[in-house]
């Protein structure tokens, strides 16, 4: 299986043989009860202190996990007692054999793509998260990543499975300590979602982008997809990308059940030497499936950023209904911005709609702010949390917040 | 992976130098199968360029329309239009790409393809691209793929327009910005041939 070249990235050569495929914490045997302050350090970065995530410890359950194994998982209890199973992927394995038989590999399979063949290949752990018939899931459901180990890929799966009539709403946020290398990540999340059943997945990604030279940062080579499985089903993707050198990311929906419905909500930032090629893939196979799309891409310094997105309307697609905008921003003039999607209709009875401008923060819109007092830097966060609005409304509070700082923070020294 | 750069097309077959204008109208009419390569150079500061393109398919007709515009100097403007209706089982696909070189600042590139299927079997594949290298820019690019409306037939059938007649006026008005000058009749026959 070749490396897949077509994206818009200029991607270094990477030494699949210089990789630790393995890593677990430094202190295995007495796993620590308490989260150490270096990780508590990570947290605060996001915008999450320890402290505050006690405040919010009734509301967000947190499977964190730190190099290759899950240190803790919280919040069990209350979520056992409704019958959900969120825990470590090792521990799925042991504990309910007979659901990850059922489901993993059923969305994305191995031989997938190159990187999903490495991951299926090589991965060691992740979050599994069952949620049963009826049950409506009462907290976010939420798993931090964090690579901290030096040269350490990390290849984690997530699987997620909505059974009927269920709901959840599942954050994902990853983050990863300054490291001089460039640092691999090739994740795998698979989400099913049977009939009447609502999945919401969130990501807010801020791994290192590397320093103002592009030097350093992650590859974030991640393949997402989710099945609409069963009638009336609905998945939802929002996504906010600050983070990683270079980002190759579409997490995708095919959408099997008659009258499902799925959305992509995404936010990239790009910012210095920073590459990223991310959208989505809507694959309307059912009766009457809706889909929408909203993207919004800013780039500033000499950064890439790309729009991929494939809208397929199947022969079965009876009624079928597609709507995608792509905005760009551009910030400085030495950035690109494009787009590449991709719309195949084999259905007349389908209706597809795609939409793309690209613009940059017009001269009349700074001096606007600067005039009424707001300095440069902060008018063009202003303008960018404008922007962004749309996307960001849709994640869950606490996320909102961090990714609004997050925006501010990516593109500090953009404006000259 | 290695193309996240900037690299310029080959050159392109019209050279568009300032001051000047390129004005390009295609029609595919049903029964041809086609395979359109059209690149523009927009080489010259102020060059301005604008491509039409009217399809109609009826059988198994195989249409490819490939569009790439190249602005390579600042202060151009160019538009592009495709639209048609695909029947039988015609198999039709558009690749267009608008790409904007650094420094082409002040750009205007506008790109719309706008596509009607009409029976089971026909396909259509529409690839809208943008390659933006500069920032001073307005570039857009929409795309649809859809049916005719049917509360349109609806409201002509409810005052008395036969049902075929009035899918060929929705036809018709659907293509009319595409339609070049004197050839109305023309494209009026093949339109009722669908």
């Amino acid at each position: 299986m070749p490396q897949p070249d077509w994206a818009h990235l200029d991607m270094p050569e990477i030494d699949f043989q210089d990789i630790i495929y393995f890593a677990a914490p430094k202190k295995d045997k007495d796993r620590p009860k308490e989260i150490d302050p270096k990780l508590a350090e990570t947290f605060d970065k996001l915008g999450i202190p320890l402290k505050e995530r006690d405040v919010l410890a009734g509301v967000v359950a947190v499977d964190a996990v730190f190099d290759s194994v899950s240190v803790t998982t919280t919040f069990r209890k209350t979520l056992a007692e409704k019958g959900i199973i969120f825990c470590s992927f090792s521990e799925a394995v042991k504990d309910h054999p007979d659901l990850v038989r059922k489901y993993l590999a059923t969305v994305v399979p191995s031989s997938d793509n190159y990187f999903a063949a490495l991951n299926s290949a090589v991965f060691s752990d992740g979050s599994f998260c069952y949620i049963p018939k009826g049950v409506r899931c009462p907290m976010e459901l939420s798993s931090y990543f964090r690579i901290n180990a030096r040269g350490t890929g990390q290849f984690e799966r997530t699987l997620i499975v909505a059974d009927e009539d269920s709901y959840v709403s599942y954050m994902e946020g990853c983050t990863a300590p300054m490291r001089d290398e460039q640092q691999l990540h090739a994740a795998v999340v698979e989400i099913i979602v049977e009939k009447g059943a609502d999945v919401k997945y969130s990501t807010v990604q801020n791994w290192y982008p590397g320093d103002a030279d592009g030097k350093g940062g992650i590859l974030n080579l991640v393949t997402k997809r989710g099945i609409c499985k069963g009638d009336g089903s609905h998945l939802s993707w929002t996504q906010v990308e600050t983070g990683s050198a270079i980002t190759w990311k579409y997490p995708s929906t095919i959408l099997k059940g008659d009258y499902s419905s799925s959305e992509f909500y995404s936010v990239a930032v790009t910012n210095n030497h920073q590459q990223a090629d991310t959208g989505t893939k809507m694959i309307h196979l059912g009766r009457g499936t809706k889909s929408r799309i909203v993207s919004k891409g800013i780039s500033a310094g000499v950064s890439q950023n790309s729009y991929r997105g494939l809208v397929r309307m199947a022969k079965g697609a009876q009624n079928a209904r597609n709507y995608s905008q792509c905005d760009s921003l551009l910030i400085g003039s030495r950035c690109g911005a494009h787009t590449f999607p991709d719309i195949q209709s084999q259905n007349p009875s389908a209706t597809v709609e795609h939409e793309a401008t690209t613009s940059k923060i017009s001269e009349d819109q700074l001096f606007y702010c600067n005039q009424r007092g707001i300095g440069p830097e902060e008018a063009v966060g202003l303008i960018v949390n404008g922007y962004a609005r749309e996307v960001l409304s849709r994640l869950p509070m606490e996320f909102a917040v961090e990714a609004q700082k997050l925006l501010q923070v990516s593109l500090e020294g953009s404006v000259g | 992976m290695g193309h996240g750069r900037y690299i310029a097309p080959p050159k392109g077959q019209y050279q568009v130098q300032s001051g000047e204008k390129l004005e390009l109208q295609y029609v595919i009419l049903p029964g041809e199968s086609r395979d359109l390569e059209i690149t523009v150079d927009l080489a010259g500061p102020g060059a301005q360029a604008q491509v039409k393109v009217l399809y109609l398919c009826r059988a198994d007709e195989k249409v490819r329309i490939r569009v790439v515009m190249h602005h390579l100097a600042p202060e151009c403007h160019s538009t592009q239009l495709i639209n048609g209706i695909a029947g039988g089982q015609a198999d039709v696909r558009f690749d267009g790409t608008i790409v904007v070189a650094p420094g082409a600042q002040k750009t205007e590139a506008y790109q719309e393809n706008h596509n009607i299927v009409l029976t089971q079997e026909a396909k259509v594949v529409t690839k809208p691209q943008l390659e933006i290298y500069a920032d001073d820019v307005k570039c857009s690019h929409g795309a649809t793929v859809g049916q005719l409306n049917a509360d349109e037939l609806f409201y002509m059938r409810s005052r008395g327009i036969p049902e075929s007649e009035a899918r060929t006026l929705q036809m018709l008005s659907f293509l009319s910005p595409v339609i070049p000058a004197g050839r109305e009749e023309e494209i009026e026959s093949a339109v009722r041939s669908l």
